[in-house]
């Protein structure tokens, strides 16, 4: 064909679900300073199976975009240390991961922080910083 | 020796070396913990509408904001000792004020059926020394209580578990991901779909009945038998699990009658969570989510959740919490638009918004006080090193002065 | 390999061996000192010079057992502490039954919450009967201690 069709389209969309996890390396660096680079890197990630990452050929390091009808993060990705055999990926509980919590709780006051599904693809863009979180809220005063 | 205040664990053989009133050094602490002894960089200012000022005048101003409010709230808690718990509760009587804490999207409603008697539970000492069969359920103590194995459950030796971890006690993890804890449960590791615990739970009670288990009986029914066998169980329940089964909180209840010999204990993060749950419940008779008018009335349109999804109330006071940071942002951006006044210790998302910040010292490094542990135990917190911060509990004392 | 990785890797040759790499072996043996290695002893190479030093530390009775620790990686859990069977037969009141240490014989202690190994000649995998243990590597969830 000699043409590469991919070059003109978008990444490609995958769906996906994620829950949310702790991680002590995190809280370290919240405890230290939530508005610090460290927070930020060990927040800004998607943690995923390496099954899922070869379907949506992914590679540790990139960059992916993750969005539903709450919100839009960039954040990157990592590879689980575990066998883990996909079908979930998985974030840190932050302030990223909570742009794609719905605020939808059945009127029982708890929100589905650990049930989120959302639409993923590979983009160029950096991650997500926190001061562009926070210029969101600062927006709407 | 110091109680660490780092997570519901409150470990309280922690050595502190100071030196010129500064922490040099941990020894015992975690690495969670070691980071909340030494503290945060970015301590908080008082501010009112951003801007430099006082405590004093800070303290006046979110009085008058709080007096003036037509549907105050009174939210956080979970990171305050008792005194100021108990003084937050006094503050929303006062005010005919709504009072939620975190608990309200953690484990409270677990927490409540505790308190409330509806299963059994016991204490960590007695988990170190009696218990054989330890369940930890979307529960990551590894990396949320840290020591919780080390210390109490899977590794010490007790007094009729004198050969520890090696052949006296089995630890076993059900989760939706193979978190640090599934590792170290290594050949005891269930794995469960998101939203798949009930399923898991229907299937060990068909089990424990002597039915076969429609979900893969085989694990299932090996799990059943190590359970029957038991002759002191622990389920160490996790938020994964409480958020999972919130819908049908009974199952859980119905599981453990069905195993006589287990207990069940919420695991808690933040160090006096259960605190705060204990106090109310003492006052209330409910662990959360309550409106004092004139009367107390307890309703889920009381959560911060449903409160701010509601936009039902007017003015937030956020004591030693994140809400900015720890809520779905859908919700929190309708704190954008109502007046939030802030005490912490340290700069978070939600004082950056905030319309009045009033800093306090840090409870259990620069002030002391009391705690409730995981278990209900009560732990006396220590004052490490002195500090011009005034605590948030006297905060809270001259905030109602000033109403 | 990662000693050599933390090195300027410049081969100035200012501590005495001819390459980086040697000086790398040479650490590794404790033939040389991190301190003969001037260039990274400047401000540039700070984060450099504190890995190596964590690298290098506890591995002071290396030679034997092999142990190393990577405190970057720990997460002060104390498995280790109340797990290691010498530390159990060393402190019966405190390390054994899940409490804080009561006395210096222990191996493993956490001290700002990361893991420090010390009397390293105790563990039991050192000396004459030395046995091939697993019981602070086991319950490790992170392999912050590993033998070589």
């Amino acid at each position: 064909m000699g043409i590469d069709v991919g070059k003109f389209l978008k990444n490609p969309e995958y769906e996906i679900k994620i829950t949310t996890y702790r991680d002590i390396f995190q809280v370290e660096a919240q405890e230290c300073d939530r508005f610090g680079k460290d927070y930020e890197k060990l927040s800004a990630c998607i943690v995923m199976s390496k099954n899922d990452m070869a379907k949506m050929g992914l590679k540790p390091g990139d960059r992916v975009k993750v969005t539903n009808n709450n919100g839009s993060i960039v954040v990157e990705v990592r590879e689980s240390k575990r066998d883990e055999p996909g079908g979930v990926a998985f974030m840190v509980n932050s302030p990223w991961s909570n742009v794609l919590v719905s605020e939808e709780s059945g009127g029982r006051g708890i929100p589905e922080f650990k049930n989120i599904t959302a639409k993923i693809s590979l983009v160029k863009e950096e991650t997500t910083t926190l001061e562009s979180l926070m210029e969101y809220f600062r927006k709407l005063q | 020796m110091a109680t660490c205040p780092g997570c519901a664990l409150l470990c309280d053989d922690i050595e502190v070396i100071v030196e010129n009133n500064r922490i040099k050094e941990t020894k015992n602490a975690c690495r969670r913990g070691a980071a909340r002894i030494k503290g945060c960089i970015n301590r908080l200012e008082p501010k009112i509408a951003q801007k430099p000022s006082d405590i004093e005048s800070a303290v006046r101003k979110a009085a008058e904001i709080l007096g003036n409010a037509k549907s105050p709230m009174l939210f956080g808690w979970s990171n305050s000792t008792c005194e100021a718990q108990v003084k937050g509760i006094q503050l929303a009587k006062k005010l005919g004020a709504i009072i939620d804490d975190t608990s309200s999207f953690c484990q409270g409603l677990l927490i409540e059926k505790l308190l409330q008697k509806k299963f059994r539970t016991c204490t960590l000492e007695e988990v170190r020394n009696k218990a054989d069969v330890l369940v930890y359920w979307g529960s990551d103590a590894q990396d949320s209580e840290p020591r919780h194995l080390s210390r109490f459950s899977y590794f010490p030796r007790g007094e009729s578990r004198q050969r520890g971890y090696e052949e006296d006690r089995i630890a076993i993890a059900i989760d939706v991901r193979e978190s640090n804890t599934a590792k170290i449960c290594k050949g005891h590791f269930y794995r469960i779909q998101p939203k798949g615990d009930r399923e898991f739970i229907l299937a060990l009670i068909d089990a424990l009945s002597g039915k076969v288990p429609a979900y893969e009986p085989k694990k299932i029914l090996e799990l059943a038998s190590i359970l029957k066998k038991a002759e002191y169980g622990v389920i160490f329940a996790g938020i994964g699990l409480t958020y999972s089964i919130k819908d049908d909180f009974d199952i859980l209840v119905a599981l453990a009658d069905k195993i006589p010999n287990f207990h069940i204990m919420p695991m808690v993060g933040h160090y006096n969570m259960r605190g705060f749950n204990e106090n109310l419940f003492k006052e209330t008779g409910f662990v959360n989510r309550v409106k004092f008018d004139g009367k107390v009335v307890h309703d889920n349109r009381y959560s911060i959740v449903e409160a701010l999804r509601e936009k039902s109330i007017d003015a937030l006071l956020v004591a030693g919490s994140d809400p900015l940071s720890s809520l779905p942002r859908s919700l929190v951006r309708h704190l954008a638009s109502i007046r939030v006044i802030c005490i912490d210790p340290c700069v978070t998302m939600t004082s950056k918004i905030a319309t009045v910040t009033i800093p306090c010292a840090v409870s259990g490094v620069e002030s002391g006080g009391t705690a409730v542990r995981m278990d209900g135990k009560i732990i006396e917190l220590s004052k490490i090193i002195e500090s011009d911060y005034p605590t948030d509990e006297e905060l809270l004392s001259r905030l109602m002065g000033a109403l | 390999m990662e000693i050599y990785q933390l090195l300027p890797k410049t081969n100035c040759k200012i501590c005495g061996e001819s390459t980086c790499m040697a000086f790398a072996v040479a650490l590794l043996g404790r033939k040389k000192n991190i301190s003969e290695c001037t260039p990274i002893l400047e401000g540039d190479f700070k984060k450099q010079k504190e890995k190596l030093e964590a690298l290098l530390l506890p591995s002071a009775g290396a030679e034997e057992t092999g142990m190393i620790v990577h405190p970057e990686i720990c997460t002060g859990c104390g498995n280790c502490v109340v797990a290691c069977p010498v530390d159990v037969a060393n402190d019966p009141k405190g390390a054994a039954i899940g409490c804080a240490p009561t006395n210096d014989k222990v191996i493993f202690r956490v001290v700002d919450g990361k893991v420090v190994a010390s009397n390293i000649k105790e563990c039991r995998r050192f000396g004459k009967n030395r046995v091939l243990c697993y019981a602070c590597i086991d319950p490790c969830p992170t392999g912050a201690i590993e033998f070589v």
